[in-house]
C-alpha cells in the first residue's frame, strides 16, 4: 500500500510539471500579449513604451526562458503578481478559491444527500411511477442549462418573491455581529448552490440508479436474501456497497470541476469565485493567474483521481495496491 | 431482473419516507431561517444614507499611474482629483489647481534654454487641499509621479504624457506652487486632465525602497497593500474597504477641501453578468447602474419597461466622445480607388439607421469629432457631406469601372466581382446587426459584401493592430475633447512592424498635408487658428474616406427617481467626478387617506 501510495504521487509530480509546461507554451500560442492589449486600450501609448513594457515583463525573451522564470518565481514561494489586477496573485486567488470551495463544496454536499437517496429509491421503483418521475427530474438537471436556471431562480425568489439576495458573495454592512454575518453569507449561498446543484443532483440521480439496478440484479443478491439476510443488509452491505464503485468515479471526478464548473454560476450571480477569475485572467493575458489557477486545478484532478483509486480499495475488498 | 423488493416490507418503505420527509423538512427549514425579506430592500427608494451602484467591469488596485481599467478610473474620481478636468459640460476647469495657467494670463510663458523654445507654467494647488490624513497636497506629490512614471522599473502605459514635462521647480516658500518647463511648447500643457498625483508622505519611501526592482514598486504600493489608508485620499470620499473582482465602499473624507458630499456611504459592486443588472435593480440590491454597466440595447429595453411599469427609476443617455465608424483598408485594391470608396458612403443612410436601431439616441456620424466637442462642425463648406443616394452610388461605381450584370453583382473588365469583407467583434449584437444593415444597403448597389466577425481579443489583438482585417472593419474610437488626432490619422501611426505595431491608423491612410496639419495643430496656441486647421483635417478626411464615419456613442446609466445632481458626462471623466453634488431627495409620504368617522 505504502509503495502504490509513494509510486503515485511520484507519478503525479512528473505529470504535473509536464503538464505546467504545455499550459504555459499553450498560453504564449494565443494572439496578442498583455502588452498588446494596453496597445490596443491606449492610444497614446508608443512604440518605445510598449517594447520598454515588454522587456520589464520579460515578454521579449524566448518560452523556455520564461516558464523557467515562471517556475523558479513558483519554487520560491511567490506566485507572481497579476497584471490584471494590479496585485499579487496570492492575494486574489486566495480569497476567490475559498469562496467557490465553500460554494461548490455545499453543492457538492446537497447534490449527494439528494441524489443518492433518489437514485436508489428509483433502482428500487424501476419501471414505477416513481422511477419515471425521478428520472424526469434528473433529465430535467441534466439537460436544462445553469445559467437559464440561474436567472429563473433570481427572477422567482430575489425579483417577485424577493426572500433571497440577486447576488454577491455578502453583504456590505460593517454593522453585522459575526452571527449575522454567517447568516448573511449563508443567505447569498442558497441560490447559487441550489443553482450549481441542480445538474449535479440529475448526474448524480442517473449514475445511482444505474449502478443500484446492475448490483441488485448480480446472484449474489438473489444468494444473500436465500441465506436468509435482512433486506437492508442486502441492499446496504451487498447492493449500495458495490454499486458505490462507479459513483466514487464520478464524485471524485466532480470536484475537480470546482474551479471550472462554477464559472457560469459565479458570473450570472456576481459570486466573487475563481471560476470568474480564470476566465478573465485568460482573456487578458494574465499569465500568472492563470497559471497557478490552471496548477491548482491540475493538482486537484490528480488528486481526486488518487483519492478514487483508494476509496475503490476501501468500498471493494477485491482490489489491492500491490 | 426486477429489483426483488418485497411489497410486504412496510416497514423499510415508511423508513425511506420517513428519512426523506426528514431531509425534505430539514432544507425547508433552513431556506426558510435564511429568507429574510425584509433585508432585501426592494421597493424602496435609496436616502442619503447610502448608495449601491452596479458596475458590470471589473476593476484593479487604485494607484492611478499604474491603472489602466476604464472602471478603475471610475472608482478614482470619486476619492482623488487632479489639477484640470472635463466637466459634465465637455469644459475644462480647474479641480485641485487655483487656476489654468495660460499664456494670456501670464502664468505660462515661452522660454529660450540653450536655444530651444520651450515653456513654463506655473501651477498653484489649492490652499484647502489635503490627504486623508490631513498632510497637504503638494507639489511634491505632483513631482512624485512625474518620477515614478518615468522609472523603468514601473509599468506604466504611456509616460509621454508625463515625459512631456522636462522639470518642476517647487517654490521652496510654499511647496502648493511649482513651475513645469516642458519640453516642447505644445498647447495642451495646461489640459492634461490625466497628470495623476501620488501622496509623496506616504508613497515616496515605498518608491525608494523598492524603485529600483522590476514591478517592485507596484507590488508593494499602499494602494495594494494598505487601500483603506486614508492618507492616499483627497477627494469626496475615501475607501472603507475593497475587494477586488467583488466590491468597493467609500465613505465621506471629512478632510475634503470642496463641498461636503451628500451621500453618507457608496458601495459600488461588481455584477458581471449585464443581464442580470435589471433584476438585481428591481429586487433591491443595487440601487443605480454606472456607465459601465448596461449595454446600449438594454439601456433601450429597460428605458421602455421603467416607462410602462413606472418603476423609480431614470435611464439616461447621452451622445458621447465614442465613433463608431468603418475602417477601410487602404492596402486592399478595390479600396484604393477614392470612387468606390465614396460609393460606399453614399450607399447608406446613416439617419435612418440610427432611427431604426437607437430610436435616435445615437446621433449619426459625419466625421470623427463628437458633437461634444467643440470643434463639432456641420457645416457643407468645412467637410464633404455624402447624401444617401443609391443612384449617386452606382454612378460613382460605373465611373470606377464596376458594372452592374443580371446577377445583381458588379464586376470589373477582368470579370472580377465588387467583393468587400466586413467584419466587427463577434458577440456584440449592436454591432452585427449594424453589419447586417450595411451588408444590404451595400448588396442594393451590387456589392458583394460579407460578413466574418471575429472574437474581440484576435480582432483587437491581430486583425486591427496589426491591418490584417482586409476590407472594412467596424469599431469605436474614444476620443477626448480638442484632443490632436494624431495616434489615429498621422501617417507615421500606422501600425507597421518598424514602429512595434503601435499607433491607430489602421486604415493605413497617409496624406502628408494632414501630417503637417496635426503638427500645426498641436503647437497652435490661437484658438481661432486650432479651429481653421481642425476643419482642414476634417474636410481631407471626409473627402479621402480612409474610414467611414457611422454614428457617436450614448453612454447609458441608470440613476434612482429621486437622485439630483446628477449628470452623465460625454467624455472619460465619469459622472463621478462630481459626486460630491450627488444627493437623494426624501421622497414625500402620501398624504394619508382620509376616514369615514
Amino acid at each position: 500500500m505504502t509503495g502504490f501510495i509513494l509510486r503515485r504521487l511520484a507519478q503525479t509530480v512528473v505529470v504535473i510539471a509536464l503538464l505546467s509546461f504545455f499550459c504555459y507554451f499553450l498560453m504564449t500560442l494565443m494572439p496578442g500579449d498583455p502588452i498588446d492589449e494596453m496597445v490596443a486600450a491606449n492610444p497614446n501609448m508608443t512604440a518605445e513604451d510598449a517594447q520598454r513594457l515588454r522587456e520589464l515583463h520579460g515578454l521579449d525573451q524566448p518560452t523556455y526562458k520564461r516558464y523557467w522564470s515562471w517556475v523558479t518565481m513558483i519554487a520560491g514561494g511567490d506566485l507572481g503578481y497579476s497584471r490584471t489586477y494590479r496585485v499579487p496573485v496570492s492575494e486574489i486567488l486566495g480569497r476567490s478559491l475559498l469562496n467557490t470551495s465553500l460554494l461548490a463544496g455545499t453543492a457538492l454536499v446537497l447534490s449527494l444527500l439528494v441524489a443518492v437517496p433518489l437514485g436508489v429509491w428509483a433502482a428500487l421503483r424501476k419501471g414505477s411511477r416513481v422511477d419515471y418521475f425521478v428520472n424526469l427530474f434528473a433529465f430535467a438537471g441534466i439537460s436544462v442549462p445553469s445559467f437559464w436556471i440561474a436567472i429563473v431562480l433570481i427572477l422567482v425568489f430575489a425579483v417577485y418573491i424577493p426572500i433571497f439576495p440577486a447576488g454577491g458573495t455578502s453583504s456590505i454592512d460593517f454593522g453585522m455581529t459575526p452571527g449575522e454575518a454567517i447568516i448573511d453569507r449563508a443567505r447569498h449561498l442558497v441560490l447559487p448552490v441550489l443553482s450549481l446543484s441542480f445538474l449535479s443532483i440529475g448526474t448524480f440521480v442517473r449514475y445511482t440508479r444505474a449502478a443500484m439496478i446492475d448490483a441488485l440484479s448480480n446472484d449474489y443478491i438473489r444468494t444473500a436474501r436465500a441465506k436468509g439476510l435482512s433486506w437492508e443488509r442486502v441492499l446496504v452491505v451487498h447492493g449500495f456497497r458495490n454499486a458505490l464503485i462507479p459513483l466514487i468515479t464520478i464524485v471524485t471526478l466532480s470536484f475537480s470541476t470546482l474551479f471550472s464548473g462554477a464559472i457560469i454560476t459565479e458570473t450570472v450571480f456576481a459570486y466573487d469565485g475563481v471560476g470568474r477569475l480564470v476566465f478573465l485572467s485568460i482573456q487578458r493575458n494574465d499569465f500568472n493567474v492563470a497559471m497557478v489557477a490552471f496548477m491548482i486545478s491540475v493538482s486537484w484532478v490528480l488528486l481526486m483521481n488518487f483519492a478514487a483509486d483508494l476509496l475503490y480499495g476501501l468500498a471493494d475488498p477485491r482490489i489491492t495496491y500491490s | 431482473m426486477s429489483s426483488a423488493k418485497p411489497r410486504s416490507r412496510t416497514p423499510t418503505r415508511a423508513a425511506w419516507r420517513l428519512g426523506l420527509a426528514i431531509v425534505a423538512l430539514l432544507v425547508l427549514a433552513m431556506l426558510y431561517g435564511l429568507a429574510s425579506p425584509g433585508l432585501s430592500g426592494h421597493g424602496e427608494l435609496p436616502t442619503n444614507r447610502s448608495l449601491r451602484i452596479g458596475i458590470t467591469q471589473e476593476f484593479e488596485s487604485l494607484n492611478p499611474l499604474i491603472a489602466q481599467m476604464s472602471a478603475t478610473f471610475y472608482l478614482y474620481n470619486m476619492v482623488n482629483r487632479t489639477l484640470v478636468t472635463v466637466d459634465e459640460n465637455t469644459e475644462f476647469k480647474t479641480q485641485l489647481a487655483v487656476q489654468m495657467p495660460t499664456l494670456e494670463n501670464g502664468l505660462a510663458r515661452f522660454v529660450e534654454i540653450d536655444g530651444v523654445r520651450k515653456l513654463e507654467a506655473d501651477w498653484e494647488i489649492l490652499p484647502g487641499a489635503t490627504w486623508g490624513d490631513g498632510v497637504p497636497v503638494t507639489c511634491r506629490d505632483l513631482e512624485l509621479s512625474w518620477e515614478v512614471a518615468q522609472s523603468p522599473h514601473v509599468s506604466i502605459a504611456s509616460v509621454e504624457l508625463y515625459r512631456e514635462v522636462e522639470r518642476i521647480q517647487i517654490d521652496p516658500e510654499n511647496p502648493k506652487r511649482c513651475t513645469f518647463l516642458y519640453r516642447e511648447p505644445k498647447r495642451l500643457f495646461n489640459r492634461q486632465f490625466q497628470f495623476y498625483l501620488l501622496p509623496a508622505h506616504l508613497e515616496r519611501p515605498v518608491f525608494e525602497k523598492y524603485g529600483d526592482q522590476p514591478e517592485g514598486y507596484e507590488k508593494h504600493t499602499l494602494y495594494t497593500t494598505d487601500p483603506t489608508n486614508p492618507g492616499l485620499y483627497h477627494g469626496p470620499y475615501r475607501i472603507r474597504e475593497v475587494k477586488l473582482g467583488s466590491h468597493v465602499a467609500f465613505e465621506r473624507n471629512p478632510t475634503f477641501y470642496g463641498e461636503p458630499p451628500h451621500i453618507d456611504r457608496i458601495v459600488v459592486v461588481l455584477i458581471p453578468n449585464t443581464g442580470t443588472l435589471e433584476a438585481n435593480l428591481r429586487s433591491g440590491s443595487i440601487d443605480m447602474v454606472s456607465t459601465l454597466g448596461m449595454s446600449f440595447d438594454q439601456a433601450l429595453a429597460f428605458a421602455r419597461r421603467v416607462e410602462a411599469e413606472g418603476l423609480p427609476f431614470n435611464v439616461n443617455f447621452r451622445p458621447s466622445m465614442m465613433y463608431e465608424h468603418i475602417d477601410l483598408d487602404l492596402d486592399e485594391p478595390v479600396l484604393q480607388d477614392v470612387r468606390v470608396r465614396r460609393a460606399l458612403v453614399h450607399a447608406i443612410d446613416r439617419q435612418r439607421l440610427t432611427d431604426a436601431l437607437f430610436e435616435g439616441e445615437q446621433p449619426p456620424a459625419l466625421h470623427f469629432v463628437s458633437p461634444a466637442d467643440r470643434w463639432y462642425t456641420e457645416d457643407s463648406e468645412k467637410l464633404v457631406i455624402y447624401e444617401p443616394s443609391r443612384r449617386r452610388a452606382a454612378s460613382l461605381l460605373e465611373e470606377a469601372g464596376w458594372t452592374l450584370r443580371d446577377d445583381g453583382f458588379r464586376y470589373d473588365a477582368e470579370g472580377n466581382r465588387l467583393r468587400l469583407r466586413l467584419s466587427t467583434t463577434a458577440g456584440n449584437k449592436m454591432r452585427e446587426i449594424v453589419l447586417v444593415y450595411l451588408q444590404d444597403q451595400w448588396r442594393a448597389i451590387g456589392i458583394d459584401a460579407r460578413i466574418q466577425n471575429e472574437p474581440a481579443r484576435s480582432f483587437f489583438g491581430q486583425a486591427t493592430r496589426k491591418r490584417l482585417f482586409d476590407g472594412a472593419a467596424m469599431y469605436a474610437w474614444t476620443q477626448s475633447p480638442e484632443f490632436s488626432p494624431r495616434s489615429t490619422l498621422h501617417s507615421a501611426d500606422i501600425p507597421a512592424e518598424e514602429n512595434g505595431w503601435s499607433g491607430q491608423n489602421s486604415p493605413g491612410w497617409a496624406n502628408p498635408r494632414v501630417d503637417r496639419l496635426i503638427d500645426e495643430l498641436e503647437a497652435e496656441f490661437d484658438a481661432d487658428r486650432r479651429l481653421e486647421v481642425i476643419h482642414e483635417i476634417m474636410w481631407h478626411y471626409t473627402s479621402d474616406v480612409p474610414v467611414i464615419p457611422l454614428y457617436y456613442r450614448s453612454n447609458t446609466s441608470v440613476t434612482p427617481a429621486n437622485m439630483t445632481g446628477y449628470r452623465l458626462t460625454a467624455t472619460q471623466v465619469s459622472a463621478t467626478d462630481h459626486v460630491e453634488r450627488w444627493s437623494l431627495e426624501p421622497v414625500q409620504a402620501p398624504p394619508p387617506r382620509e376616514t369615514r368617522p
